[in-house]
């Protein structure tokens, strides 16, 4: 036999079968559908796609948690469905899952990491020493005696990777382990991952949707509904930017903009991955790019919000919430002390979007529970239409009527026997009649473009998108004047994420709510919001329009933040020589001002 | 509020108490529980105290986390020094009123309720501080692993417990964003009466057990993955073994135990 990679399928299948309670056959869905891979040992893949998309399902396989209806995998030349090989497989393929708190099973970091090796029946003084070096080579050992409650969610991915490290696999497959992390613990996640590939000589299997996360693979499979619909180097596959786009990937900036300036007839290399390459390739094309014409922007989505935000800044509109001096302490007097909030003062007028970014723990979500009254602060005082909200007479209930608040993972507060019910109990918690209850709930649905006929499902079978759609329902049927959503967009794939913003922007403009946005994303702010606000350590760090709060990209960079892509592509742009506008937030914006640059 | 129990939070340090085998701070427990219920007269009290008072200070634990375990059952302790205090008869009656009375030995009584109660939380705190929780099953498995002759899953339930251990933070922090997240959208956990708040909790409840049935399935994939296969042909990265300073340890428990004893019978006075 011809020497077979460490992972290879051949005509992969898998069904999920649901059945009713007389066991017969409900609805089949395909969760893949022939796959075919092989996958040479050492070598660092990606796998992209959309949730429901099949990769997980296919995770599962290599590491004999699901067994295939129909073909066959060999993981190390092993037969993956025989129950025999079941533990032989598991330890040449480790996995690490998406969610860093439900796969750590021990309260203290270094006895998860023992974990795998104890089931494996390692002699004990050998565990010791795999558990330091896997703990090293995931750079934890710092955190060995701690309890994985109070890391970070970054740091609670490392220790899971040391844990699957510890049992010494020839490959390991990463089950979106980036998919619930904040930037800062992407970054660390791959690094990690990468590591591990270059140092160890660990195959890796990095599975994810995010784009910018493949760049450094060594070669990319890329699926939808079940199928592998690309495959290729990076460089291929980031070439072919109008499939992408067609497949609703979230093709990164460096790659849109390249591809815009070669459709506008600009010589740059195909392919282009890093903004490196594509400032270098842009310096190199100027020379010979006399005469070249932009094209016409594409949608005029981004126009609109520059003239609305001029308009802003013109008259502006009375305060909605005012913040006087706030400051926050979380459990004061005790070892956990923390001054979450720092002297915080705050106008936010009607009718604006406005983005509220910072790392975690820079007291964005503690500053946003006290808009609606849900934490008080230590001291200081916040006015709600000029109203001191702290005045013992004040109804903090309708306060939060007014002010709706859609927190981090909003469906995990989903409780009603149906979608209907769910979005229902906040209008009936304000004493509304039956009526009024019904015809807002409808309402609310329909604003978040919920279809019509989901509503009396359970919305626990829901998908993740729509699942989230219900949960901002139920908030927006208490009609708030205010709507804030902490990191609305956490945990969903880039078309999921779009759509949601997309929404939020519709609601902002055609039902004329004022928009607080919580994230960790500068993109998302510079998309969609007419002022951001920067916390950074409890404070106030940037309050003022995307333009001139990017124009501070370095002071970002500090406090553990970046500006958009397109930021840094213009500066360094602008650091060769070519006048270009650094300002500039969108595609075509950007291209333009290249293309009039190099004119 | 309910993040204040101190039970089963481990306070990471490095004493005497921290390193000692688990089955013996067990043993040793429950030998200060035996004491704490059969103890007689001031010397035997001033005994304990003593012990407690070394212990404590040995375990380099600050003094403010254990009595942060004290505040979740001020009260219990009230309810039970009212009822000694009110309903126990005695020679003198100091005050009486209808069905109450005062007396001497209500005094006492809810004097010394108060006392083991109290002493009751702080022992037992001490050891959950200075054992994580996994060591405290291991322990428990390990000393109770006879019972594996009698077909009862010792590793099992330990396993069971440790996991229920880990979570238990977990899921208090998820109460607390649910709650904040329904009251967000008018609920009211705090008024009516408790007919009417039992069933305010659903939109609490329902959402909780959700989510724990949700993270049970991962983490049983996440096991499943790492190769757990129940008990057999596991190995253990800190196997227990005792050596000298448990051995002494053990030592003075029995020391303790036989101290109390003998004071109790040799000084039972003054009550």
């Amino acid at each position: 036999m011809i020497k077979m990679g460490i992972i290879k399928t051949e005509q992969l299948v898998h069904e999920f079968i649901r059945r009713d309670e007389d066991q017969n056959v409900e609805s089949i869905t395909t969760a893949l559908d022939h796959i075919n891979l092989d996958i040479k040992e050492g070598q660092f893949i990606a796998i992209l796609g959309h949730n429901g998309s099949g990769k997980s399902t296919l995770a599962k396989h290599i590491n004999a948690l699901l067994t295939a209806s129909e073909g066959t995998i060999w993981v190390d030349g092993m037969d993956a469905s025989k129950e025999e090989n079941k533990i032989d497989v598991r330890r040449r393929a480790g996995m690490v899952f998406q969610n860093p708190d439900n796969q750590i099973i021990a309260s203290v970091v270094e006895e998860d990491v023992g974990f795998g090796p104890e089931n494996l029946g390692v002699p004990t003084g050998e565990i010791i020493k795999r558990v330091d070096e896997s703990l090293r080579a995931v750079g934890m050992t710092k955190y060995r005696n701690h309890s994985p409650n109070k890391l970070s969610g970054g740091q609670k991915q490392r220790v899971a990777i040391a844990g699957v490290v510890a049992m010494e696999p020839k490959c390991i497959v990463f089950d979106e382990p980036t998919a619930m992390l904040d930037p800062n613990g992407r970054r660390e996640v791959l690094k990690t991952a990468h590591a591990l590939n270059r140092e160890k000589g660990v195959t890796v299997l990095f599975i994810t949707h995010y784009m910018e996360e493949a760049v450094d693979a060594d070669y990319i499979y890329v699926m939808e509904n079940g199928k592998i619909i690309m495959h290729g180097e990076p460089r291929t596959i980031f070439s072919r930017v109008d499939e992408l786009k067609a497949h609703r990937l979230d093709v990164p900036q460096v790659t849109l903009l390249a591809d815009y300036l070669k459709k506008a007839g600009l010589a740059l290399p195909g392919g282009i991955l890093r903004r490196r390459e594509l400032v270098k390739g842009i310096v190199k094309a100027g020379w010979n790019a006399a005469g070249l014409s932009p094209a016409a922007p594409e949608d005029g989505k981004r126009s609109r919000k520059q003239e609305e935000s001029g308009e802003n800044g013109q008259d502006l509109k009375p305060d909605a919430i005012i913040l006087d001096h706030v400051n926050y302490c979380y459990s004061p007097q005790t070892a956990y002390q923390i001054q979450a909030l720092k002297d915080v003062s705050l106008r936010i007028p009607q009718g604006q979007f406005i983005a509220l970014i910072g790392h975690t723990g820079s007291g964005k979500s503690t500053l946003v529970q006290h808009l609606n009254g849900l934490l008080r602060a230590t001291s200081g005082h916040i006015y709600v239409d000029g109203k001191d909200i702290y005045d013992e007479d004040y109804d903090m209930r309708s306060l939060r009527g007014r002010i709706g608040l859609v927190f981090q993972y909003p469906e995990h507060q989903l409780f009603g026997a149906t979608c209907f019910e769910d979005v229902c109990f906040g209008p009936k918690n304000r004493g509304l009649d039956q009526r009024t209850v019904e015809l807002r709930a409808f309402e609310a649905l329909q604003n978040v473009h919920f279809p019509e006929e989901l509503y009396y499902q359970p919305p626990f079978d829901l998908s993740g998108g729509q699942k989230r759609r219900a949960a901002i329902a139920g908030v927006l049927a208490m009609k708030p004047e205010v709507l804030i959503l902490d990191e609305p967009t956490a945990g969903l794939d880039p078309a999921g994420r779009d759509e949601i913003l997309e929404l939020i922007d519709g609601m902002h403009r055609e039902l004329g709510i004022t928009v607080i946005l919580v994230s960790h994303s500068m993109e998302d702010a510079a998309r969609y919001a007419d002022r951001i606000i920067v916390m950074n350590q409890g404070t106030v760090m940037y309050d003022d329009v995307p333009k001139a709060v990017f124009s501070h990209y370095r002071e970002l960079e500090a406090a553990g933040l970046a500006a958009p892509e397109m930021t840094y592509i213009m500066q360094e742009l602008k650091e060769q020589g070519l006048s270009v506008d650094v300002d500039a937030e969108s595609i075509e914006e950007a291209g333009m001002s290249i293309l009039e640059a190099l004119r | 509020m309910i993040r204040d129990i101190t039970i089963g939070q481990y306070y990471p340090a490095d004493s005497v108490l921290h390193r000692l085998d688990p089955r013996v701070k067990l043993f040793g427990t429950l030998v200060y529980m035996i004491a704490l219920f059969c103890f007689k007269g001031l010397l035997d009290l001033g005994l304990i105290t003593v012990c407690l008072i070394a212990l404590i200070s040995l375990s380099k634990v600050p003094f403010r986390f254990m009595v942060k375990g004290l505040k979740t059952i001020v009260v219990l302790v009230l309810i039970t020094a009212l009822f000694n205090l009110l309903f126990t008869p005695g020679k003198f009656v100091i005050w009486s009123f209808w069905k109450f009375q005062i007396t001497d030995t209500g005094i006492r009584n809810a004097f010394l309720m108060t006392l083991r109660l109290i002493y009751l939380i702080l022992g037992t705190s001490l050891m959950t501080l200075t054992t994580t929780p996994n060591q405290l099953t291991d322990g428990l498995e390990k000393a109770l692993s006879p019972l594996n002759a009698v077909r009862v899953p010792v590793h099992a339930i330990a396993m069971m417990m440790s996991i229920a251990l880990r979570f238990i933070p977990i899921l208090i922090e998820e109460t607390d964003k649910i709650m904040k997240a329904q009251m967000a959208r008018g609920a009211d956990f705090e008024h009516g009466n408790l007919i009417r708040r039992a069933k305010n909790m659903i939109p609490l409840l329902v959402p909780l057990i959700v989510s724990a049935f949700r993270r049970a399935d991962d983490l049983a994939l996440a096991m499943e993955a790492r190769c757990y296969n129940g008990g057999t042909g596991r190995t253990k990265m800190k196997p227990l073994c005792y050596d000298a300073k448990d051995r002494r340890a053990y030592l003075l428990c029995v020391l303790f135990l036989a101290a109390v004893i003998a004071a109790r019978i040799l000084l039972p006075f003054p009550q």
